[in-house]
């Protein structure tokens, strides 16, 4: 039974074959003709990923050739502005007039503007027929008062379901949702984080009510994890979230932190 | 092998880009792929949620297997945990076994969410998405884990080449210094091919070999040389030494270089010796003193004897002045070992508790003497005298002995042993038989003589022209293939014309009195008997059920037979009417095919079958229970009208 190394081992001992090293340099030549043909050949759903990934490479060798083409060429300078300097001379201080007035002007609207400037402005308004799945009740199913929402939900702890009897609305237990990922705009960066409450749902003040989560709903977050703190010192803990994709399609909730 | 392991069979683990793909592309081979928007939604969910499901098992599958297979540390012997937590770090084998494990339930996790976010998609779009966003989410779990397979692959490649040791088999183990023959020691006792190089270090690893004494298996196993110095100072390659003489029982063979050739004085090696003692604990234990054909142990400075002497009594171990290049000494050396551990051996099983339950059942009978009178076993006066004779004799050649004298040359010949009536026979060349006959008996005395008389007729015949042929005929012949290929035209060119005349408008393609003909033409086609039965089933003769007749015939025997006057062939009995179910067609799907497109439907009827059975759909051919109680059969009152409604 050959054990441990044993192929090193054989090579060590009797070398490898007379032509190893030539057939490897002809394979080696070979290669790209060998990709191609296959790429040629493939069918379906393997070529089409064969030829993607092909694609990759392939732009990503030109470029790579083009680098190394403009280093070993002569480039044209180029042409340098009058009065221009050098990035490192530029002086901070000698800021243009006309610049401070812009953004004074800008900060000011900033303000006026109040604080709901949320980063989705506008978002297509949720017909009722689209939240609602219509559920048919009764012995003999004529009776049609209740509704299923068909969006993802945001439930809160002390909820308490009415007798089923007379439930009007159905949040189904699938769809309810308790976290949400919150993208903090200036960290970059992306936390998972209980959700609060629903502050508000663009489309109507009843999926507020509901708890319903669409595109564009503020929500409330908990981002005592984060650890920021306000002017006075104390820990903020809810800061509100806009959500930014459409959760229902899929199947997480994705927030942007107004901050 | 008792306890062995087996660490080949583990599957390769596959990169995890890899894993992916050949997930991906599974589940896009086995599972549907045809959706319409406009089909029922209860059936939309099912096609994603299946794949879905689908890409989560084999996930969850392939990960499970991985778990499985990958021994556990705990599981296996202290000997193999430890070595494997030596080769492969063991904190860094448990955490990649753990995050694997933690990547499936993951995966079932997020399998499982979607599964019941699936249940309430109310469109194809948003079902679609779901599963993309699954598919996708299990892919990046399983793309986390990409250091973990490459680290487990390596593993697993490196676990498939370790030799394997059976920990409890008789084991013979050899430690010592670097360098001071302890391969090539190996080498000569067993079969096993370690490379032997005149520097430290050549073995990096275990290596076994095998060998029989007494009619026993043996392994014996050849370590990597131990340096002097403290444990935690060992590196991997000592470590694996360390391991094996920790935690094998086995016989342990110390070799010590005496002529120093190794690099390092013997003083260092005795150091050695007392460090790991511990480790020798209950182990039958000999000192080898190697290399005796460069120096000799007489030849050694006398404060180097004393300081061996001295090592030796102190220690009480057994010794041995060995030599790998004569093989002075060696094979009593491993005598003494093997027989220790074996006698150490049976006695701990004496010891255990198994022992226990065969001696109690095992009695031996001792006869009480009955009196004082000595009985010894008796040898006949003439034995010894009988003995020599037989010694004296001369000896039987067998075969074996002129085997053994001709060496390459001999041939066994089983021919000087048969008893014929004339022995000179036995070397002649066996006739030929040929089902059952010999084909000597067969054969004309003067064959050849009559061979040549022909062939000489022949040539006799070539040589008079006989074979030419004529100048003459050619023009002739000329003159008929002319007449053949204006005849053959004409033909063709008047069937085109039949062909249009007779357009089948109307009046059937082929009026009674045509039967003859379409008769001799289907003959051509090889069709011909078909025709005669009735049109349409071409394979009607071909193959059939079985036929009824012969049923019928193996049935009714011996007087009840009665024969039909024309067509031979056995009548019912005469009380029943033959049923009508007797004439039994040609199979259904090879009615009105051609015999010879039969292969073709059938691929075809395969085909437009696949999709249907891949959808696990409800096809034509399943059995269904159609609506037994019709509501609008039963319900509310019946009037005076029909019955098939109210």
């Amino acid at each position: 039974m050959p054990q441990n190394e044993h192929i090193e081992q054989h090579i060590r001992r009797h070398g490898r074959r007379l032509n190893y090293l030539e057939k490897k340099r002809k394979k080696e030549g070979r290669a790209a003709h060998d990709r191609s043909k296959k790429a040629k050949k493939m069918i379906g759903l393997k070529a089409k990923l064969y030829n993607k990934e092909r694609r990759k490479e392939k732009i990503e060798m030109k470029k790579k050739i083009l680098m190394h083409e403009k280093r070993d060429t002569k480039q044209k300078a180029e042409e340098t502005q009058e009065g221009a300097m050098p990035h490192y001379l530029l002086d901070r201080e000698n800021q243009q007039r006309a610049k401070v007035l812009s953004n004074m002007v800008k900060q000011k609207r900033k303000e006026k503007a109040g604080k709901w400037d949320v980063p989705l402005p506008k978002v297509r308004a949720q017909a009722e027929a689209e939240v609602f799945k219509m559920m048919s009740s009764g012995k003999r199913k004529k009776k049609a008062w209740k509704r299923m929402v068909t969006k993802v939900c945001f439930v809160p702890e002390d909820f308490t379901r009415k007798n089923p009897k007379y439930e009007r609305f159905i949040r189904p237990m699938a769809m309810r949702f308790k976290k949400a990922h919150v993208t903090h705009p200036e960290l970059k960066a992306t936390f998972c984080l209980p959700i609060i409450g629903v502050k508000k749902n663009p489309s109507s003040p009843m999926f507020t009510s509901l708890g319903v989560i669409t595109k564009g709903t503020v929500l409330e977050v908990n981002i005592s994890e984060l650890g920021l703190v306000t002017q006075g010192g104390k820990v903020v803990w809810g800061k509100y979230a806009q959500v930014t994709n459409n959760p229902e399609n899929d199947g997480c909730i994705n927030a942007v932190l107004l901050v | 092998m008792s306890f062995g392991y087996n660490f080949k069979k583990i599957t390769v683990v596959q990169p995890a880009k890899e894993f992916i793909d050949s997930t991906l592309s599974k589940t896009q081979r086995k599972t549907p792929t045809v959706i319409h928007k406009h089909l029922p939604i209860s059936r939309i969910r099912g096609f994603y949620l299946r794949k879905v499901k689908y890409t989560q098992q084999n996930f969850h599958d392939r990960l499970e297997m991985m778990l499985t297979e990958f021994p556990r540390l705990e599981d296996i012997h202290p000997f193999y945990s430890d070595l494997m937590g030596v080769l492969y770090d063991r904190d860094h084998y448990k955490l990649a076994l753990g995050q694997i494990s933690t990547a499936k339930h993951l995966i079932d996790a997020v399998a499982r969410d979607y599964a019941r976010l699936l249940k309430f998609g109310d469109s194809l779009y948003r079902c679609k998405l779901l599963k993309t966003a699954a598919l996708g989410r299990m892919c990046t779990i399983v793309k986390r884990q990409k250091a973990n397979l490459e680290y487990l692959e390596e593993v697993r490649q490196h676990l498939s080449r370790l030799p394997s040791i059976d920990p409890t088999a008789r084991t013979l183990l050899l430690a010592g210094f670097p360098n001071v023959g302890k391969s090539s020691l190996i080498n000569l006792l067993t079969r096993a091919d370690v490379e032997v190089q005149p520097y430290a270090f050549t073995t990096k690893s275990l290596y076994i070999g095998h060998m029989d004494y007494k009619y026993l298996k043996w392994q014996v196993i050849d370590t990597p040389g131990i340096l002097d110095h403290e444990l935690e100072e060992r590196n991997t390659i000592e470590w694996q030494s360390v391991t094996a003489l920790a935690h094998l029982k086995a016989a342990i063979v110390y070799i010590v270089d005496i002529s120093e050739q190794c690099g390092t004085p013997i003083e260092t090696q005795i150091a050695l010796f007392k460090k790991i003692k511990p480790l020798f604990a209950n182990k039958p234990v000999c000192v080898m003193l190697n290399k005796i054909d460069i120096t000799p142990f007489e030849q050694l400075t006398p404060e180097n004897q004393e300081m061996i002497n001295d090592f030796l009594k102190t220690e009480g171990v057994k010794f041995y002045k060995t030599s790998n290049v004569s093989k002075e000494g060696i094979m009593d050396m491993r005598n003494a070992a093997c027989d220790e551990l074996l006698v150490q051996r049976v006695e701990a099983k004496l010891r255990g508790r198994q022992a226990d339950n065969i001696l109690n059942r095992v009695y031996v009978a001792q006869p009480k003497s009955r009196d004082e009178v000595d009985r010894p076993s008796v040898i006949p006066g003439n034995a010894p005298q009988l003995r020599e004779e037989a010694d004296a004799r001369p000896k039987i050649r067998t075969e074996r002995d002129i085997e053994l004298e001709l060496d390459d040359e001999y041939m066994l010949d089983l021919r000087k042993t048969w008893d014929l009536k004339n022995a000179e026979e036995a070397a002649d060349a066996i006739p030929e038989i040929w089902e059952g006959k010999n084909i000597t008996d067969f054969v004309d005395p003067d064959i050849m003589t009559k061979l040549a008389a022909l062939e000489a007729e022949e040539e006799e015949r070539a040589k008079s022209g006989f074979y030419d042929l004529g100048g003459e005929m050619d023009s002739d012949d000329e003159e008929i293939r002319d007449l053949a290929k204006v005849i053959r035209r004409k033909r063709k060119i008047r069937k085109l014309e039949e062909r249009v005349d007779r357009a089948p408008i109307g009046r059937a393609a082929l009026p009674r009195k045509n039967d003859k003909q379409l008769e001799t033409n289907m003959q051509d086609l090889g069709l011909g008997e078909h025709i005669q039965r009735g049109r349409g089933n071409y394979k009607e003769s071909i193959h059939r059920g079985r036929s009824v007749a012969r049923k019928r015939m193996k049935h009714n025997d011996g007087d009840a037979m009665e024969v039909d006057g024309d067509s031979g062939s056995v009548t019912r009995s005469k009380s029943r009417n033959r049923s009508q179910s007797h004439v039994r067609g040609p199979a259904r799907n090879q009615s009105g095919v051609r015999p010879e497109e039969v292969g073709k439907a059938e691929k075809l009827r395969k085909k437009a079958q696949k999709n249907i059975n891949q959808d696990s759909r409800r096809g034509e051919a399943d059995r269904r229970f159609l609506d037994k109680k019709p509501k609008h059969l039963f319900s509310g009152k019946r009037g005076n009208g029909t019955t098939d409604r109210r």
